[in-house]
This record gives C-alpha cells, sequence and structure tokens, in this order.
C-alpha cells in the first residue's frame, strides 16, 4: 500500500469533494491563463500599433532632443553610423526621420500638424505607412455625388451618414460596414465606384506630401488639392511652402492619425532649412524582450561611442504608453490575486472539514505508531494530487485556447468593433502566445494550495490523540 | 520483571474550570501473559488508565515503566516510535482506516515498523486467519459487521507482535454474540500465543471471562485479585 495510493483512495471517498476542488482549480487556472493572455495580448497589440508601427522600439538622436525636440537639436546625417547600427543583429530596420511641427491649411481652415520627413524606401521597410493607403472615403463630396444621381436607398444613406469622414483602406473594410443591411450589389459597386480615392505612397523625389485620413478629413482636402505649410527653421528661418497631397493614409494611432503629413526627407530638409540634418534613427527589433533590448542598446551605444548621440528605448520616451500599460497590468495582477484568494478560501474550508472529518482516524494513526510527520505528508501528498490534477487540466484546456486564439485572433463585431476603429484600432483582441505568465499562474495556485495545507499540518502537529480517538 | 509498572500515578485533568481527578494514587504490575480486565463504573477511569499505560497521555504525578523504558522518558516521535513496536491497541470503535482492505489495515503498521512488503502480506493473511477472517482480507472495513471489525483490530495490534495490547471497551458497540466471539478469540490468542491482553469493560460476561480483573472505582483501585 503505498502512500500514493491511499491518497488517491481518500480522495475518491469523497469523490464530490474532490471534484469541487479540481474543478475550481481547474477554472481558475483556465480563467487566468486565458484573461492573461488576452491581456498581454493586447499590449503587445499596443505596441505594436504604437511602437513598430510609427514610433520604433529603439531611437538614436541627440541628447538633448528628448527634453527639447527642435530642429535645433537634430544631427548630421551619417549613412556610416546608420550602416554601422543596422549590421546588428537583433536590428531589423533603421530609417531617419526629421520631424518638426508646422501650421498646415487649405482654404480658411488651419491645423497645427507633426511633419514627418522620411526616406520613402526604408520607411516602407520600417513602419509601412503605405500599407494604410486609403482607398475609399466617405466624403461629403462622394455623398454628394451619389445623391446627384439618385444612387442611394434611404437605408444605404444612412449607413453612409453615420460613416462620414471614414477613410478604409481596401473594398472589403467599407463593404463591412453594409453587413447587416440590405444593400444590393448594383448600389454598393455605385457606393464603390463614387468613394474612391486615386492615392499613392511617396516617392524620394517627390515634392509632394501624404497626409492622415482624419486630417484630411479636418481640412476637408483630398488627392490634388495642395497644402499651405508655415513652420519655423533650423536656426530661426521661417520656412513656408505649398504642397500637393499625393495620398492619404490612416495611421492606427487615432492621434497621430489627426495630424500626420508625410514629406520625402530632402523635401521636408529643404523646407525647414536643415540641408543634412535629421533629428532622429528610429530602429525596430526582431526580439523585443528585456533583456534583448538591454543587449542591442548596448551595441548600439558603442557604436556611436564617437558622436555626439544618445540611444532611448520606447519606454524611456513613451512614459504615458508604458504608464498605461503598467496600470492595466496592476489591475490584471490585482484581478488575479482576489481570484487566488477566492480559491484559496475555496480549498481552505475544503481542508477544514476534511481535517474534521478524519481527526478521529488520525488519532487512531498516531496512537498505532505513524508520525505525525508522515501523516501530515500524506494529507500534503491529497492536496497536491488534487492540485496537479486540476492545474494539469487547466492547462490541457487552456494552452490550445490561447494557442487558436493567438494564430486566430477574436476579431470584434458591431458597436465594440466600431468603438476599436473609431479609436484607430484594428478590431482585433490578439491573445499571448505561451510565456512565463502561463507558468506564473500554476505555480500561485501550487502556493495557495500550500498555504492552505498549512492548516491540516498544524493540526496533525497540535492535536492530542487522546482527544482525537474521543470524537 | 514485570512487562508494566505503574508507580504512585495521579491523573488530574485541570483544563476546565473544575479540577477533576480521574485517577488518584494507582500502583499496579502487569506480567507478561497477563489476561487481565479493569473494570468499573463509567467514568471511573478506565479509559485514563489504558491511555497512560499506552503512552497516549501523561500522570500528572507518579511514572510508568514498560518493558525496561520509563515513558515519561520519552516524547514526540521517538514516543510514537516506542508505541508502533512495542504496544497493541484496539479501541471501542471506529479503529479502522475507511479507505484500506482489512489486510492493508493489518499491513499499514507492519509498514510502519519497515517489513517488507512480501513478509507482510504474509503476515496480515495469517493475522487475519488467526481471528477467523482469512476470506476477508480485500474487504473494507464497511463491509465488516463491527465484531469483524474488532477482530481486524485485533489482528492489526497481533501484527506488530507488541508486548501487550490494550483493549478499551473493545465489546461496548457488539451485540452478545460478537463479543463473545471477540474474547473467544482473544482468550485463545492469550493461551496458545501467550499474547498478553489488558482490556477495559463493564460487562458482567466480559469479566468473568479475565484471569484477573483490577476494579477501578472514582479512580482509584478498589480491589485487584485472580480468578
Ligand atoms: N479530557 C478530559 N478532561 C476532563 N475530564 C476528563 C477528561 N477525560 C476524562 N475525564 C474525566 O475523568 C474521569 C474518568 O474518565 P474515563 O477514564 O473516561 O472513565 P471510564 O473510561 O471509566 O468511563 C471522568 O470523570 C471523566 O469525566
Ligand atoms: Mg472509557
Amino acid at each position: 500500500m503505498s502512500y500514493l495510493k491511499m491518497a488517491q483512495r481518500n480522495l475518491w471517498r469523497n469523490k464530490r469533494r474532490t471534484a469541487i476542488t479540481i474543478s475550481s482549480i481547474f477554472f481558475a487556472i483556465l480563467l487566468a491563463i486565458v484573461m492573461r493572455s488576452f491581456q498581454l495580448g493586447s499590449y503587445s497589440l499596443m505596441i505594436r500599433n504604437a511602437i513598430e508601427q510609427y514610433y520604433g522600439h529603439i531611437r538614436v538622436q541627440h541628447p538633448d532632443y528628448a527634453d527639447d525636440p527642435s530642429l535645433e537639436n537634430t544631427f548630421e546625417y551619417d549613412e556610416r553610423l546608420l550602416e554601422n547600427i543596422s549590421m546588428i543583429p537583433n536590428v531589423k530596420t533603421v530609417t531617419s526621420r526629421l520631424e518638426t511641427f508646422a501650421l498646415a491649411s487649405s482654404g480658411n481652415i488651419t491645423k497645427g500638424v507633426l511633419v514627418l520627413g522620411i526616406e520613402p524606401e526604408s520607411e516602407k521597410r520600417f513602419s509601412n505607412p503605405e500599407h494604410f493607403l486609403v482607398r475609399y472615403r466617405l466624403t461629403q463630396d462622394a455623398l454628394d455625388r451619389l445623391e446627384k444621381i439618385n444612387a442611394l436607398t434611404a437605408q444605404t444613406r444612412e449607413v453612409i451618414l453615420a460613416y462620414l469622414g471614414e477613410s478604409f483602406t481596401n473594398s472589403a473594410k467599407l463593404v463591412r460596414i453594409f453587413e447587416d443591411e440590405q444593400v444590393s450589389a448594383d448600389e454598393l459597386y455605385r457606393v464603390l465606384d463614387a468613394t474612391k480615392v486615386k492615392g499613392r505612397f511617396l516617392r524620394e523625389a517627390d515634392s509632394g506630401v501624404v497626409i492622415s485620413s482624419r486630417l484630411a478629413t479636418y481640412l476637408n482636402v483630398s488627392i490634388g488639392d495642395s497644402l499651405i505649410m508655415l513652420s519655423q527653421g533650423y536656426q530661426g528661418a521661417s520656412a513656408a511652402g505649398v504642397f500637393p497631397i499625393l495620398g492619404i493614409i490612416r495611421i492606427p494611432n487615432p492621434d497621430l492619425d489627426s495630424r500626420m503629413v508625410y514629406m520625402p526627407l530632402a523635401l521636408a530638409q529643404n523646407f525647414t532649412y536643415s540641408p543634412n540634418r535629421i533629428a532622429y534613427f528610429a530602429i525596430n527589433l526582431y526580439n523585443t524582450s528585456d533583456e534583448m533590448q538591454k543587449a542591442t542598446t548596448y551595441s548600439i551605444q558603442v557604436r556611436i561611442a564617437d558622436n555626439e548621440l544618445e540611444v532611448k528605448t520606447w519606454q524611456n520616451l513613451n512614459r504615458v504608453l508604458v504608464q498605461q500599460i503598467e496600470s492595466d497590468n496592476q489591475s490584471g495582477k490585482a484581478f488575479l490575486f482576489l481570484l487566488y484568494i477566492v480559491v484559496f478560501f475555496g480549498i481552505y474550508g475544503t481542508v477544514i472539514m476534511m481535517v474534521h472529518e478524519r481527526m478521529h482516524e488520525f488519532g487512531v494513526l498516531v496512537a498505532v505508531g505513524m508520525n505525525k510527520l508522515r501523516l501530515a505528508l500524506t494529507v500534503v501528498l491529497e492536496m497536491l494530487i488534487m492540485a496537479f490534477i486540476g492545474i494539469a487540466l487547466g492547462y490541457l484546456v487552456g494552452l490550445p485556447v490561447i494557442h487558436y486564439y493567438q494564430i486566430h485572433p477574436i476579431r470584434l463585431t458591431g458597436e465594440m468593433a466600431k468603438m476599436m476603429m473609431d479609436m484607430g484600432f484594428e478590431p482585433l483582441m490578439p491573445m499571448a502566445p505561451f510565456g512565463a505568465y502561463v507558468v506564473w499562474q500554476g505555480v500561485s495556485i501550487l502556493v495557495m494550495v500550500m498555504l492552505a495545507c498549512l492548516y491540516p499540518i498544524r493540526k496533525i502537529i497540535r492535536f492530542k490523540v487522546v482527544d482525537a480517538i474521543k470524537r | 520483571m514485570a512487562i508494566i509498572e505503574v508507580v504512585n500515578v495521579d491523573k488530574i485533568y485541570n483544563d476546565s474550570d473544575v479540577k477533576v481527578v480521574a485517577l488518584s494514587g494507582i500502583n499496579l504490575m502487569i506480567e507478561q501473559g497477563e489476561f487481565t480486565a479493569i473494570v468499573g463504573p463509567s467514568g471511573s477511569g478506565k479509559t485514563t488508565l489504558l491511555n497512560l499505560l499506552g503512552g497516549l497521555d501523561t500522570p500528572t504525578n507518579g511514572k510508568i515503566r514498560v518493558g525496561d523504558v520509563w515513558l515519561n522518558e520519552m516524547k514526540g516521535s521517538k514516543l510514537i516510535d516506542f508505541r508502533l513496536r512495542n504496544i497493541g491497541f484496539v479501541f471501542q470503535s471506529y479503529n479502522l482506516i475507511p479507505v484500506l482492505t482489512a489486510g492493508e489495515n493489518v499491513e499499514l503498521i507492519m509498514q510502519l515498523q519497515g517489513v517488507p512488503a512480501m513478509q507482510r502480506k504474509q503476515v496480515a493473511a495469517e493475522m487475519l486467519s488467526k481471528v477467523g477472517l482469512a476470506d476477508r482480507v480485500s474487504s473494507r472495513p464497511a463491509k465488516l459487521s463491527g465484531g469483524q471489525q474488532q477482530r481486524v483490530a485485533v489482528a492489526r495490534a497481533l501484527a506488530s507482535r507488541p508486548k501487550f495490547i490494550l483493549a478499551d471497551e473493545p465489546t461496548a458497540n457488539l451485540d452478545g454474540k460478537s463479543a463473545e466471539s471477540l474474547l473467544q478469540i482473544m482468550e485463545h490468542l492469550n493461551r496458545t500465543e501467550g499474547v498478553t491482553f489488558i482490556f477495559s469493560t463493564h460487562d458482567q460476561r466480559v469479566v468473568s471471562r479475565a484471569r484477573r480483573v483490577i476494579l477501578l472505582e472514582d479512580g482509584k483501585i478498589k480491589s485487584d485479585f485472580a480468578q
């Protein structure tokens, strides 16, 4: 009769209690890893949207640029330095940019914008803005055109009105807003035709700009229109220019989408009288784990040692995003903590009942010669078996779920989706892949079970045989 | 030398407000091979005395020797181990571990003693047949009658090869016939194998089978005679 077998029979003895305990552990693990996976997945989506697709994991810039991002704190472009940095194994892409603030106006509307001077080809590899090129826009003009030829049913018109001002990067996304309506193919075709936008992305020698979709809507401009831009150039020179709009892109980040103007780097340098100057190298990494990022930061530091430059990580530069993630992460952890407290008290209750039911039996065992330590171990063994089964089942069900939804992210629909799209995010709920967080959930449950085990251990060490037998 | 020697033992329960003198001035010798009944009305101190003899509790005053060891000189796991190797116990009821079969219950004590598995199985079967339960080796306690359960408890006590077996009212929860058969088995083991039994009872029929009767009243030995 091994202790394992005895433990197994004891668990079998009160099947209901065992089943309840195991399933509470199972559900806790399942809930914890799925919830955590969603949470971490949403962080990496946030980071991908905000950092990888625009900001860059790491930037190399003038030491004063972080505090005062003006043209005075830009630096002389250095081809060899850029090549050196791109040779670091973990560096995926590097691109150089010039950034400045400007006023953009069209007609009598003016807005402050962010001018981003980019190298079109390397920017495509870096943040691929071309990917967000707008193909369809639901503008007032388009609506007027459609109404003029009486092409719309009332229903379709209503949908268009609800989405007026929206931009779409492909026809599928536009068609999706009519998803739940009864719209004929003919009508759809006419809508697509009337809302089509013929923009393109920048080329190196262009003397025009590509602007973000919300900005285009705000300024009420379209492809072929021109923007008048005013700014202050390098060393106080005043800068002005007229730039035709070549394309419109829809940037996922709503803030950026409302104020972005892309220019070829050379044009931006011209416009601001800062020839051959750039604000920073933006760098994206392959592996973004903390350790790898640290190691790469160090490699870059070594290579820029001769220049008056510094390396900043996105965490350095994006305190807001970091704090946002951090605080959300904290509340997620707090929820998990509560969950585990609940599980703990569940298990604790079970243990108390179990110990009380078996006190007489414990008394007999110690009377006839079972060491109390050994007795305590058999009870702990029972608890651990339940914990392991519950945890294993939780993983068995939870891991495939995470895996599946990591590969096929949940695509939100309805109000929720619209809300996310309004904020400029893809309406996706991706899950994080397997990681340390999965292991931690199991460890936490084990800790809870161990803590609950303190009760029987204490009870067993303290009880008096004569009292136990009397019961 | 007597296997048990009780010297000037008092047991006073002090844990509630009222002080209860459960035993007072007990002096007692028990020899190898005895078949002794401790009798007396309920509350006279029988259980208390047996618990002290078995090292389950400690006297307030006085001391008790078992074999060549004074019990008060041992504590904790050392005392538990001493019980394991020297004293057999049969309690009034619920002696057995419910998840173990009769055979496993008997084996358990040998397992604790470190007896190898093969030998355990053999001895367990042998002990169970001594108490007339050879065919119930793999029955769980719940499937056994009260009398059968007590006989398994006797087999378990025997299997540990103790110096003596303490049985606190082993027949109290049994019907007349079962009580009779349990006593017969105990008596037989005593006669043929020299197993020392010390049991308490207030059942007159059981008393009549004992060869020595110690009468307790209000925690004192009122009489002690052979019959
Ligand atoms: N743990 C205890 N605390 C207080 N008094 C006790 C305790 N155990 C037994 N007693 C008292 O000690 C006396 C003897 O009890 P006990 O040995 O159980 O008698 P018996 O077994 O002969 O019925 C009784 O008066 C009983 O109430
Ligand atoms: Mg009693």
